[in-house]
């Protein structure tokens, strides 16, 4: 099977610094992966660099049959990669349908399918859309901002720890939200700081230490790994 | 001093000021919203737009009122050459660059309206015009326009921001721009609608200002602080808090003679922003603090 | 009397350029070091002109004063009442961006202006204050300008040796950091609000110092004297066109504009009449727009870096071609 995604010996950061040495993973269509590793092990640069916000000096990442490694990140947004950053992630002081309809702005035409697609996926959403999205819990602004990234239908869904600051039962929320859209046809990569939830959840993850590839694998084998456990896991 | 008194002296020249600051307020607060910088020739683009009329009320012949539309558009195309010419290059730099290579604009605007139109004090047109009564409130006719336009051009800018796609992306780009970025949105083209509707509000102000006094090149200048004082005692970022601001300190600088000598009407505008900068900078309508 | 002249135009841009370096020392405080923006120069001036010519004249029965004080007691008053302005402004507007400064000190000198010109029991109202004594003044034309150029240039070295002391001593290191670094900056939390403030009200008495100089220098005061957003504008440029946050910079910009400034308007002074007040006019779009392309093409100015500069090549052109008479035509005027 080809991969949507494959980032090919990555090496590049902000500025003059290089952040990843090296760095290889992909993403196949329909299939979650997480990126787990300690901080400060390049993980967010990693996914980061997916979206050309920073500076590569090696290597190359292909994307759907494009070399994409040099794109604007408008360009990307339209080729069908999203990203939902971290934190800042909605309008807060837009109502949520607008803030969908600004993640669908570059789409021509009628936006009525989008819509029914988040408000299927996230109904409670639904119900609120005339909300101010700043008036939200952070579960549901984590709603709001993959709805957000959805409008534009893309292949690919790049989440910045969405889990970050939720409880545990939103942690597992936005997992099976996760898993729901993978199942539109979706593909996820995202970056976790819960190493081991994200994966269990996911199907396949990378542990990333200090800029590098340390280990791949399906999430159950990362998870088993007595290695993995002890240097990432915290046991 | 009864009722009426105080409205025909006091609050209703007020409020036709305050019309006048709010019109420019709005784009200073859409500026900083926006753009994120304080544009210090925000009162002299007034001036600019106000001559601008004047000289097709001279040059043409038409009544005022006719002359203004013809000033937005030049005042909004003026905005949109500054911003392309003298800030565009300066947006990766520190904002506060921007801030002083507005300061320099604010010279230049008003040394051309110096050289062009001189510096003495003109009127659009001659003659003392008498208020109306309306149930024992004076009101002439020109403050009535001044008020209007207030209300159709904030009221057509609401629709514009609540309504449409890039009205909408406006409001995206002055919420959140990273994610403005992200989704797709066109950050040149919303600085340009920007300006076009800074520039163009701005020209407006200047024009009632002439059109309720006299024009003169300093009057835009004398404009600045009022209009700042405004925009954050409504909250930067909040079209509703600049007219709201605007009125406030319109009024607050008529009635302020009451109280204190007329010469430092001038000081009620600067005693208002410092007081909402110590208690509460985010404004009334809790804008933005940056 | 050629060459007399000469001397004496010479010493008088020289006096000038020296009051100018002062408030740019100031402003490279404030903006060169500490990033804070002062659009209300021209303020500050003024407070410190009329606080000396309070202090150091004769007493007058229309107004407050004098009291007949010590010059050197004038200028201390100047840069106290200019700090004492300074410190509630900076007190509540430097918690936030220097955006809100900078509005807020364009109203400071609005202010202030309007105070100089409604409180005649204080400044005597238009008609300014007269009478101000100047160091060295009662001996002849030139060799009391020769002594004044040295009083002020001894007020001006001391200020630069000790502004630059400041600089390389860690308080200097801390505000660049301070000023660079937005984050590091929060870090610091309220300590940093208050060097800003200690910055902001140091440059202040600078240039409370430079209105006192200028109000002694001029023997009178009044409130036409500065034409504020000019006097504020032409420090501005002086110092960003001479290198903002360094202080040689910053006096080396003083003489580099001031001289462009007397020059072009020797020039206009050359028109017909018809034209001279639009020249007039037109010079304040050159030095507008000379701005613009200095923050566009040479952002760091002439002198970025902290280098050996030797001033005394520059200020010598100022003999070119210059007229005695004709600089003093305009009287009392700062931005002339």
């Amino acid at each position: 099977m080809n991969a949507l995604l494959s980032m090919e010996s990555l090496t590049g950061g902000y500025g003059d610094a290089d952040i990843l040495l090296d760095v290889s993973l992909h993403v196949n269509p329909d299939e979650i992966v997480a990126i787990v590793g300690p901080n400060g092990a390049g993980k967010s640069t990693a996914m980061k660099s997916v979206f050309g916000l920073l500076t590569i000096r090696g290597g190359k990442m292909l994307f759907d049959g494009d070399d994409i490694t040099r794109w604007a990140p408008n360009r990307i947004v339209q080729r069908g990669i999203c990203y939902v950053p971290q934190v800042d992630n909605i309008f807060r002081e837009m109502s949520i349908h607008e803030n969908l309809e600004m993640g669908g702005f570059l789409r021509k035409g009628d936006l009525s399918a989008a819509y029914d697609r988040v408000y299927t996926l996230f109904p409670d959403l639904k119900e609120r859309r005339r909300t101010p999205a700043g008036s939200l819990s952070g579960g549901q602004r984590q709603m709001v901002a993959m709805g957000r990234a959805l409008m534009l239908d893309p292949k690919l869904l790049l989440l910045d720890e969405p889990t970050a600051g939720l409880s545990p039962r939103y942690m597992e929320q936005i997992f099976q939200i996760c898993r729901d859209v993978r199942d539109t046809g979706v593909a996820i990569l995202l970056v976790e700081q819960h190493a081991k939830q994200a994966l269990a959840f996911a199907d396949r993850g990378y542990v990333l230490a200090a800029g590098k590839n340390r280990h791949e694998g399906s999430g159950a084998d990362l998870l088993a790994d007595r290695e993995v456990a002890e240097m990432f896991l915290g046991g | 001093m009864d009722l009426f008194e105080l409205l025909n002296f006091y609050v209703i020249p007020g409020i036709v000021l305050g019309s006048i600051y709010a019109l420019g307020a709005v784009g200073i607060t859409l500026i900083f919203a926006i753009l994120r910088y304080a544009h210090l020739a925000h009162g002299d683009l007034a001036t600019f737009g106000a001559f601008v009329a004047l000289a097709c009320v001279t040059a043409m012949g038409v009544p005022p009122l006719a002359a203004l539309p013809i000033a937005i558009l030049v005042t909004a195309a003026i905005a949109v050459g500054i911003d392309k010419v003298f800030y565009e290059h300066l947006r990766e730099r520190p904002k506060i660059v921007t801030v002083m290579a507005s300061l320099g604009i604010a010279l230049m605007l008003r040394s051309v309206v110096q050289v062009v139109w001189g510096v003495d004090t003109q009127t659009y047109s001659r003659g003392i015009v008498r208020p109306e009564d309306y149930f024992g409130l004076r009101i002439r006719d020109r403050e009535l326009y001044t008020v209007a336009a207030l209300i159709v051009l904030v009221g057509g800018l609401q629709l514009f921001l609540t309504r449409s796609k890039w009205g909408k992306a406006m409001r995206a780009m002055s919420d959140n721009p990273n994610l403005a970025l992200l989704s797709g949105i066109d950050n040149r083209k919303v600085v340009m609608l920007t300006w076009v509707i800074a520039g163009g509000l701005c020209a407006a102000s200047g024009f009632f200002l002439g059109y309720n006094t006299e024009i003169k090149s300093m009057m835009g200048w004398h404009m600045l602080l009022p209009m700042f004082a405004a925009a954050i005692l409504g909250g930067v970022g909040r079209v509703e808090g600049a007219v709201l601001g605007g009125l406030i300190v319109g009024i607050a600088e008529e009635l302020s003679v009451l109280v204190i000598p007329s010469e430092y009407k001038a000081a009620m505008a600067f005693a208002i922003l410092l007081f909402m900068l110590l208690v509460r900078p985010t404004g009334l309508l809790k804008g933005k603090v940056l | 009397m050629e060459f007399l002249g000469l001397v004496n135009y010479a010493l008088f841009t020289a006096i000038f350029i020296a009051i100018y370096a002062l408030l740019a020392l100031g402003l490279n405080i404030q903006w060169g070091f500490a990033g804070l923006f002062n659009a209300g120069i021209a303020g500050f001036f003024a407070v410190g002109a009329y606080t000396s010519a309070v202090l150091t004249t004769p007493a007058d029965d229309g107004r407050l004063g004098g009291f007949d004080l010590h010059f050197v007691l004038g200028w201390i008053g100047a840069m106290l009442a200019a700090a004492l302005v300074a410190w509630p402004i900076g007190k509540i507007c430097l918690r936030f961006r220097s955006d809100y400064l900078a509005i807020a000190s364009i109203g400071v000198a609005e202010i202030i202006r309007l105070v100089i010109k409604s409180e005649e029991v204080v400044t005597n109202g238009a008609r300014g204050i007269s009478g101000i004594p100047r160091p060295a003044g009662d001996i002849g034309y030139t060799e009391s300008q020769i002594a004044y150029l040295v009083i002020v240039l001894a007020v001006l070295i001391a200020a630069y040796v000790l502004v630059e002391r400041q600089f390389n001593a860690p308080w200097g290191r801390m505000m660049r950091a301070i000023r660079d670094n937005e984050d590091a900056a929060k870090a610091m939390g309220k300590d940093v609000e208050f060097r800003r403030l200690e910055a902001f009200i140091f440059g202040a008495a600078l240039m409370g110092l430079g209105g006192a100089l200028f109000a002694h220098f001029n023997r009178s005061i009044t409130p036409e004297a500065i034409d504020p957003m000019v006097a504020t504008f032409l420090v501005w440029i002086m110092l960003i066109l001479g290198g903002s946050g360094n202080n040689r910079g910053a006096i080396l910009g003083a003489a580099v504009v001031w001289i462009i400034w007397s020059v072009s308007e020797i020039a206009t002074d050359r028109l017909p009449h018809e034209y001279a007040i639009q020249a007039k006019y037109i010079r304040l779009f050159l030095i507008g727009l000379m701005l613009q392309l200095v923050l566009r093409f040479r952002p760091e100015g002439l002198l970025p870096e902290p280098l050996r500069g030797d001033l005394r090549g520059s200020r010598r052109t100022t003999k070119s071609g210059a007229d005695h008479n004709q600089a003093r035509s305009t009287g009392p005027e700062i931005d002339l």
